[in-house]
C-alpha cells in the first residue's frame, strides 16, 4: 500500500460525497453526502501523516478536530431540517424555492 | 497553555465568556432592552483587552507576538480587524433593537450567537495554522447558520438550510485544499508553508506543481465562498433575502471581511512567492464577480437582494486590491494592494451597514423588502431618505463619500500593477451600477408616498443610523486616518 | 498668531453649522433664536481674529509660512491641505467675517418669525465657513472644493424660500450658469496637472529654495513658477483662461451675469452678504489669487480687462432703468465687480482689491437699507414707494451715505477706491487702456446717475402706497407699516455707514502717519508684501480725481433734474418726440438686452431645443437608443441570463460552484 492508493480512495470517496451532494434530493442524505466529503478529508490526513517523515501527529489531530466540527454541523443541520418539514411537511430540496432569480 | 497564550486569545476568550452570560441572563429576566445594553457594554471588556494587545504590539521589537505553539499571531493586522468586527457587531447590535420585538423569546440566543460568531471572526486573522483556520472558519459560520434561520419562518429556515449545506460543502472543499497543502509541504502551519512552497514552486507553469494549483484553487473555491464572490456567490442573493435584515448587514460586512483577511492572510504569508500567479486568478475572479454581480442586481425589484447581487460585485472590486500585488520589479515594496483592500472594506462596511440599517427602520414600518415599497420616503422619513441616498451614491462611489476614496484608491493600486484592463473594467461596472442605485433614490424621492405614516424607530438604531451616516461623509473627507492604519496593517506582510 | 486661530476662523462657523442643524433643529426647535446668537458670537470670533490676522501680516512683513499637511496619499497622487496666509487673504478674511457678522445681526429682525429661522443661520454659518475656507486654501483642490460648496450654499439659500416657484428657478439657474463657468475652472486645474506635473519636476531644486513644496496643486508654487518663467508657451495663458471661466460665472461677468439678478430672490440679507459682498467676489478673488499666472500672458490679461470693462458699462445702462430696487443694486453689484476686472485687467492688483474691500461695506449697506425699506413697505417696487425720507430716517442717511460712497463723492470710501482705478487706466495708455478707460468713466457717470434715481425715488416726494397698491400683488394696507426698522437691523447699517465713509484712508495716498498714524500708502504697501506684484500706489492724481468728481456729480445732478426737479419727464423721453429714437433703446436696455430672451429663447430653444436637442434626439434614436436597446437587452436579459440559475434549488448552486473550480482549474491547466 503506497501513499498514492490512499490518494485514490480519498480523491474517489470526495467525488462520490460531492456527487451526492449535487444528485440526492433528500436533505438528510445530502447531509450524509457532505459527511462522506468530509471524510475523504480524513483519509487524505491520516494518510499523509503517517506517510509524512515530520509532524506525524498533525493529520490525525486535525481529522479528530474535523470529526467534532462536523458532529456540531450536522446537530444544527438536522435542528433546521426538522424545522423544514414542520414548516412544509417536506425534506425535498427541490420544494425549498421561495426564494429564486 | 500558558499565561502568555491566554493574554493573546484573551479578547476572544472574554466574547465566549459575554455570550454565556447573556444566555444566563436570558433565563432570568424578561426585561426588555437588558440583553442589549449588556451586549453592547460587555464589549467594552474585549475592546479594551484588544486595545491592551495593541499596546503590547506596539511595544514588541518585531511588532508581533506569537503564542499557542505557534498557531496565534497577534500583529496589526490581526488587531485592525479585531476592532473592525467589534465596531461592526456593536453597531448591529444597536440597529437590531426594534427588530428584536418580532423575535419573542429568542432574544438572548439572537445575541449570542452573534458574539459567538464575532468571536471567530475576530480569531480568525489572528491565526497561522491550517487547523485553527478551519475551526475559526467554523464557529463563524455555524452560529450564523443559526442566525438566519433563527426567525423561523419558512423564507429564514429555506435561507438557513441553504446556507448550511453550501457552507459545509465549501468547508469540504477547503478541507480537501489544506490537506492536500499538508500532504506536499508535510506542514500545517503558514511559516512553514512558505518555506516549502518556495522550494516546491520552481517548476514551470502557475503554481509550480499541479498539485499546488489544484489546493491553491480548492483553497480559493473555500474561502471564495465566505467572501462571495463569483462564481462561488449564488448562495448570496437567496440568504440575503431570506435571513433577517439585522443578520444580513453582519454578513455582507463582518463575514465578508474576515474572509479578506484570512484571503489576504494565506496568500501573503503562505503563497507569497508565487503571487504573481495568484494575482491573475484573482483578476480574472474579479472581473466576474463585478459583472454578474451589477448585471444581476439590474433586474431586482427587492432591495435586500439588489444589495447582494451588489455585494457580489462589490467583492469583485475588492478582489482586485487582492490581484494588485505591484509589478515584478517592486513586488515586495508595495503596500497599495492589500492596504486598499483594508480601506475598502471599511469604507464597504460604513457604507453597506448604513442602507441596511435604514432599510431595517424602513421595513419594520412597511413590512415589505419591495424597492417600490420605498417611494416618497424623502417624505415619509427625510432623515432615513436622505442618509440612505448618502449611502448609495457612497456605494456607487461618487465623492464626498468614503465609497469613492474607496475606489479611487483600489484603483490606484491596481494601476500602479498594470492591471490597467481590470480598472476600466471596473469604471463601466460602475456606470452599469448607477443605473440601480439611483433608481433607489428616484423611488424616494420622485414617487408618490402610499401613505404618509411617518417612519418610527428607537433610539439605538437611531444613534447606529447616525454614525453610519455621519461616518461615510467624515471618511470621505478625511480618509488619511483610516488609510494609515490600513497600510500600518499590512505592512506585516512586506 | 498660531496656525490653529487661523483654522478656527474656518473652523467656527462649520461648527456653528454642525451644531444649528444637528442639536438645535432637531432638538431645540422651540428655542431657534438660539441658532442665531451661536452663529453671531462664532463669526464674532473668528472677526476678531481676522482682524488679528491683518496685523500679524502686517508686522510680519506679509510671509506667515504653515507647512500643509498630508491629507490623502494614494499612490503617487499627494494630495494636501493647508493654509495661504498673505495679505490677499487677511484682507479677505476681514471683509468676509465683517459683512457677514453684520448682516448675522440684522437676519435677527429681518428673519424674526420666518418658521425657516434656524435652517437659515445653518445655511449663513456654512455659507460662511465655506467662503472663509476658500480664502484660506493653500491648494488648488482646497480652492476648488470650498468654490463648489460656495455655490451650492448659494443654490440653497437663493431658493431658501422654496414654495415660491421663481425663487427655485432663479436657484437653478444660478447653479447651472455659473456651473458653465466652474467647468472652465476644473478643465484648468486638470490641464495645469497634467502637464504641470513635468515643469515642477524639473525645476524642483528653485522650488526647494524658495522653500515651496513644489507641487503642482500648491498656489504658492504655481505663482512661484509663473513669476520665474517656467511657464514655457500657452500653458499660463490656457489656465489662466480657465480659471478666468471660473471667476466669469461666480462673479457674473458678462455674459454670464444673468444668474446675478435673479438670484435677489433669496432673502435680502442674503443678497447682501452673498450676492453683493461676499461670493460674488470670489471670481475676484480667484482672479487676484493667481495674478502672477495672469501676468505672464498679455492675451489674458487683455481678455480680462475688456471683459470687465464690457460688464461695468453694460450692466450700469441696466441699472438705469430697472424698478426693482434690489435689481438696481444687483446691476450696480455686477458693473462694479466689472470695475474689479477691468482694474486686475490693466494689472492694477491694488486698486482692484481696495475696490473689492470698499465695495463690501457700501454695497452690503445698501442692501441692508433696501431690505429695510422692504421690511416697511412690504414691496421692492420703486414705483410704489417715494417719501420714506420722514418715516426712516436712520435708514435713509445710512442709504445716502451708501449711495455717495458707490458714487465716488470726496471723501467717501468709494472715491478713493474708485479714482484709483480710474487713475490707473489713465496712467499708462496703450489702446486697450483707453478703451476700458472711457468704458469706466462712462459707467462711473451712470454709476451716480442710477443709485440717486434709486434714492429719490425711494425717499423723496410722496409716498405712493407700498405693496397694497401693487396691482395683483393681493396685499391691503395692513401689509404697510411705515416706520423705522427693529434696532437690531438699523444697527449693522449704521456699523457698516462706518467704513463707507472712512475706508477709503485706508490707501491714505495723501498723509504720511497721519490718521491713526496709519503710514502711506498702507493698503498698498501690504498688498505689495508678498508677490511683487505691479501695484499701483502713485501720489493722489488730480487729474483724474477731478474728472471722477466732476462725472459723479453730474450723475446725481441728472438725477435730481429729473426725479426731484421734474424737469425732465422721464415719460417724454420714451414715450414724446423722440421716441421713435429712444424708445427701441429704452425697450433693449429694459429687456436687458434680451440676455435672458436669448438665453432661453435662442440658445435654449433655437439652438439647445432645436439643434442640439434634435441632434441628440437623433444620436438618441438612431444611436443611443439602438446601443440602449442593445444595452437594455444586454443589460436585462444578460441580467435574466446571469440569474438563470439562481432556481432557488440549492444543489444548483452547489453545481455552480463545482463547475466554477474545474473551469478556474481547466484555464490554468490549458492556458497556464
Amino acid at each position: 500500500m503506497s501513499l498514492i492508493h490512499f490518494q485514490i480512495l480519498s480523491a474517489a470517496m470526495f467525488s462520490i460525497g460531492l456527487y451526492g451532494v449535487l444528485a440526492r434530493r433528500n436533505a438528510l442524505l445530502v447531509l450524509l453526502s457532505i459527511e462522506i466529503m468530509l471524510n475523504a478529508v480524513n483519509i487524505n490526513l491520516v494518510a499523509f501523516s503517517s506517510y509524512a517523515e515530520s509532524a506525524q501527529e498533525v493529520g490525525q489531530i486535525i481529522a479528530i478536530f474535523i470529526i467534532t466540527v462536523a458532529a456540531a454541523e450536522v446537530g444544527l443541520a438536522m435542528a433546521i431540517i426538522l424545522r423544514l418539514f414542520r414548516d412544509r411537511s417536506s425534506v425535498d430540496l427541490d420544494d425549498i424555492d421561495l426564494m429564486k432569480w | 497553555m500558558d499565561f502568555h497564550d491566554i493574554k493573546l486569545l484573551s479578547p476572544e476568550i472574554s466574547m465566549g465568556a459575554l455570550g454565556i452570560i447573556i444566555i444566563l441572563l436570558d433565563m432570568i429576566t424578561n426585561r426588555k432592552g437588558v440583553l442589549a445594553t449588556v451586549s453592547v457594554v460587555g464589549l467594552a471588556v474585549p475592546l479594551s483587552l484588544s486595545l491592551y494587545l495593541c499596546g503590547l504590539v506596539d511595544s514588541d521589537s518585531e511588532g508581533k507576538l506569537s503564542g499557542v505553539y505557534g498557531t496565534v499571531l497577534i500583529d496589526q493586522f490581526s488587531l485592525f480587524f479585531k476592532f473592525f468586527i467589534l465596531g461592526t457587531l456593536a453597531l448591529v447590535i444597536l440597529s437590531s433593537t426594534d427588530y428584536l420585538s418580532k423575535l419573542g423569546r429568542l432574544r438572548g440566543e439572537y445575541h449570542a450567537l452573534l458574539i459567538f460568531s464575532a468571536a471567530g471572526m475576530m480569531l480568525l486573522p489572528a491565526v497561522t495554522d491550517l487547523i485553527s483556520i478551519y475551526i475559526a472558519i467554523e464557529l463563524t459560520a455555524l452560529p450564523l447558520a443559526a442566525l438566519i434561520a433563527i426567525r423561523r419562518d419558512s423564507h429564514s429556515t429555506e435561507a438557513g438550510i441553504k446556507f448550511l449545506l453550501l457552507s459545509a460543502m465549501s468547508s469540504a472543499v477547503l478541507l480537501y485544499g489544506m490537506a492536500l497543502i499538508y500532504g506536499f509541504t508535510g506542514s500545517t502551519e503558514i511559516e512553514v508553508i512558505i518555506e516549502r512552497i518556495a522550494y516546491l514552486s520552481t517548476g514551470s507553469g502557475p503554481f509550480g506543481e499541479r498539485v499546488i494549483l489544484l489546493a491553491v484553487v480548492l483553497i480559493v473555491a473555500g474561502i471564495g465562498f465566505k467572501i462571495s464572490v463569483a462564481p462561488f456567490q449564488m448562495w448570496v442573493p437567496d440568504v440575503y433575502e431570506g435571513a433577517p435584515t439585522p443578520i444580513t448587514s453582519y454578513l455582507s460586512v463582518a463575514s465578508k471581511a474576515a474572509g479578506f483577511a484570512i484571503m489576504l492572510r494565506i496568500f501573503y504569508m503562505a503563497f507569497g512567492d508565487i503571487r504573481i500567479d495568484w494575482a491573475s486568478l484573482f483578476a480574472i475572479l474579479s472581473a466576474v464577480s463585478m459583472t454578474v454581480g451589477n448585471l444581476a442586481a439590474v433586474i431586482q425589484t427587492n432591495i435586500k437582494r439588489m444589495l447582494a447581487y451588489s455585494t457580489v460585485a462589490h467583492a469583485g472590486f475588492l478582489l482586485m486590491g487582492l490581484a494588485a500585488v505591484g509589478t515584478q520589479a517592486d513586488l515586495f515594496e508595495t503596500p497599495m494592494g492589500p492596504g486598499s483592500v483594508l480601506f475598502y472594506l471599511v469604507a464597504y462596511a460604513v457604507t453597506n451597514l448604513a442602507a441596511f440599517f435604514v432599510i431595517i427602520a424602513v421595513v419594520n414600518s412597511t413590512r415589505s423588502n419591495m424597492i417600490r415599497n420605498f417611494a416618497g420616503m424623502g417624505q415619509r422619513a427625510p432623515v432615513l431618505a436622505i442618509i440612505l441616498s448618502i449611502s448609495m451614491i457612497s456605494l456607487l462611489g461618487i465623492p464626498p463619500t468614503v465609497g469613492f476614496m474607496g475606489k479611487l484608491y483600489i484603483f490606484s493600486a491596481a494601476i500602479n500593477s498594470g492591471l490597467t484592463w481590470l480598472v476600466i473594467c471596473g469604471v463601466l461596472n460602475s456606470v452599469v451600477s448607477a443605473y440601480y442605485y439611483l433608481r433607489v433614490i428616484r423611488t424616494m424621492y420622485m414617487l408618490e408616498p402610499e401613505s404618509d405614516t411617518s417612519i418610527q424607530i428607537g433610539i439605538p438604531p437611531r444613534m447606529a443610523i447616525g454614525i453610519v451616516g455621519i461616518g461615510i461623509l467624515v471618511l470621505g473627507i478625511i480618509p488619511s486616518t483610516v488609510m494609515n492604519a490600513a497600510e500600518k496593517a499590512v505592512i506585516v506582510f512586506f | 498668531m498660531t496656525e490653529m486661530m487661523a483654522w478656527s476662523i474656518f473652523l467656527l462657523p462649520l461648527f456653528a453649522f454642525i451644531f444649528i442643524s444637528l442639536v438645535i433643529r432637531p432638538f431645540l426647535n422651540g428655542y431657534d433664536r438660539v441658532s442665531g446668537y451661536v452663529a453671531i458670537v462664532a463669526v464674532a470670533i473668528g472677526f476678531v481674529l481676522s482682524i488679528q490676522s491683518v496685523l500679524e501680516v502686517w508686522n510680519n512683513h506679509g510671509k506667515i509660512v504653515w507647512p500643509s499637511h498630508s491629507w490623502i496619499t494614494v499612490g503617487s497622487l499627494e494630495l494636501s491641505v493647508g493654509i495661504l496666509m498673505d495679505p490677499l487673504t487677511a484682507i479677505m478674511l476681514v471683509v468676509v467675517s465683517g459683512v457677514s457678522l453684520m448682516v448675522l445681526i440684522y437676519s435677527q429682525g429681518y428673519m424674526h418669525g420666518d418658521p425657516g429661522y434656524s435652517r437659515y443661520f445653518a445655511y449663513i454659518s456654512l455659507f460662511t465657513a465655506s467662503m472663509i475656507g476658500l480664502v484660506l486654501a493653500g491648494n488648488i483642490i482646497q480652492i476648488y472644493f470650498f468654490w463648489e460648496l460656495v455655490g451650492l450654499c448659494s443654490y440653497l439659500l437663493i431658493g431658501f424660500w422654496f414654495h415660491k416657484p421663481s425663487a427655485i428657478a432663479a436657484a437653478k439657474k444660478a447653479f447651472l450658469v455659473t456651473r458653465l463657468g466652474d467647468f472652465g475652472f476644473l478643465l484648468a486645474i486638470l490641464y495645469l496637472f497634467a502637464n504641470g506635473g513635468e515643469i515642477f519636476a524639473a525645476n524642483a531644486s528653485e522650488f526647494t529654495g524658495a522653500g515651496m513644496s513644489g507641487s503642482v496643486f500648491d498656489i504658492s508654487s504655481v505663482n512661484f513658477a509663473a513669476k520665474s518663467g517656467f511657464f514655457a508657451g500657452s500653458i499660463a495663458t490656457l489656465v489662466a483662461l480657465g480659471i478666468f471661466a471660473g471667476a466669469v460665472g461666480k462673479s457674473a461677468q458678462f455674459p454670464l451675469h444673468v444668474w446675478l439678478p435673479d438670484a435677489m430672490e433669496g432673502p435680502t440679507p442674503v443678497s447682501a452678504l452673498i450676492h453683493a459682498a461676499t461670493m460674488v467676489v470670489a471670481g475676484i478673488f480667484l482672479v487676484a489669487r493667481f495674478f502672477p499666472l495672469f501676468e505672464v500672458s498679455s492675451t489674458a490679461m487683455s481678455f480680462v480687462a475688456i471683459t470687465g470693462g464690457v460688464t461695468a458699462l453694460f450692466a450700469a445702462s441696466m441699472g438705469l432703468v430697472m424698478y426693482d430696487i434690489k435689481r438696481v443694486l444687483a446691476y450696480s453689484t455686477v458693473s462694479q465687480l466689472g470695475f474689479m476686472m477691468l482694474a486686475l485687467g490693466i494689472g492694477a492688483y491694488g486698486p482692484a482689491i481696495f475696490h473689492l474691500f470698499t465695495h463690501a461695506f457700501f454695497k452690503a449697506l445698501l442692501f441692508l437699507g433696501s431690505g429695510s425699506v422692504n421690511h416697511a413697505t412690504g414691496t421692492f417696487d420703486m414705483r410704489y414707494m417715494g417719501g420714506l425720507k420722514k418715516h426712516m430716517p436712520w435708514t435713509y442717511y445710512t442709504f445716502l451715505i451708501g449711495s455717495l460712497s458707490i458714487a465716488g463723492i470726496f471723501p467717501l470710501a468709494g472715491f478713493w477706491s474708485k479714482d484709483e482705478i480710474i487713475a490707473a487706466s489713465l496712467h499708462h495708455p496703450d489702446a486697450i487702456q483707453i478703451v476700458v478707460a472711457i468704458m469706466a468713466l462712462v459707467a462711473a457717470f451712470m454709476t451716480a446717475f442710477y443709485m440717486f434715481r434709486a434714492l429719490f425715488m425711494t425717499f423723496h416726494g410722496e409716498f405712493r402706497g407700498g405693496i397694497a397698491a401693487e396691482p395683483d400683488s393681493g396685499a391691503d394696507s395692513h401689509d404697510v407699516h411705515l416706520e423705522e426698522s427693529p434696532a437690531v437691523m438699523v444697527l449693522p447699517m449704521v456699523i457698516l455707514a462706518i467704513p463707507a465713509i472712512v475706508a477709503g484712508f485706508l490707501f491714505n495716498p495723501v498723509i504720511d502717519g497721519g490718521i491713526g498714524s496709519i503710514p502711506q500708502y498702507w493698503f498698498s504697501k501690504m498688498l505689495n508684501m508678498v508677490d511683487h506684484v505691479y501695484v499701483k500706489g502713485h501720489p493722489i492724481d488730480f487729474f483724474a480725481a477731478s474728472i471722477s468728481s466732476i462725472i459723479a456729480v453730474s450723475g446725481i445732478g441728472l438725477a435730481y433734474l429729473i426725479y426731484i426737479r421734474k424737469s425732465v419727464n422721464t415719460s417724454t423721453i420714451i414715450d414724446g418726440e423722440f421716441s421713435y429714437m429712444t424708445g427701441p433703446v429704452y425697450k433693449l436696455i429694459f429687456r436687458k438686452y434680451f440676455f435672458d430672451e436669448l438665453y432661453e429663447g435662442k440658445i435654449t430653444i433655437a439652438l439647445f431645443y432645436n439643434g442640439v436637442a434634435r441632434l441628440i434626439d437623433w444620436c438618441d434614436r438612431n444611436i443611443v437608443d439602438r446601443i440602449g436597446n442593445v444595452i437594455g437587452f444586454f443589460g436585462r436579459n444578460s441580467g435574466k441570463v446571469v440569474t438563470t440559475l439562481e432556481t432557488g434549488q440549492v444543489q444548483i448552486y452547489g453545481v455552480g460552484m463545482s463547475v466554477g473550480i474545474v473551469s478556474i482549474l481547466i484555464v490554468f491547466v490549458v492556458w497556464g
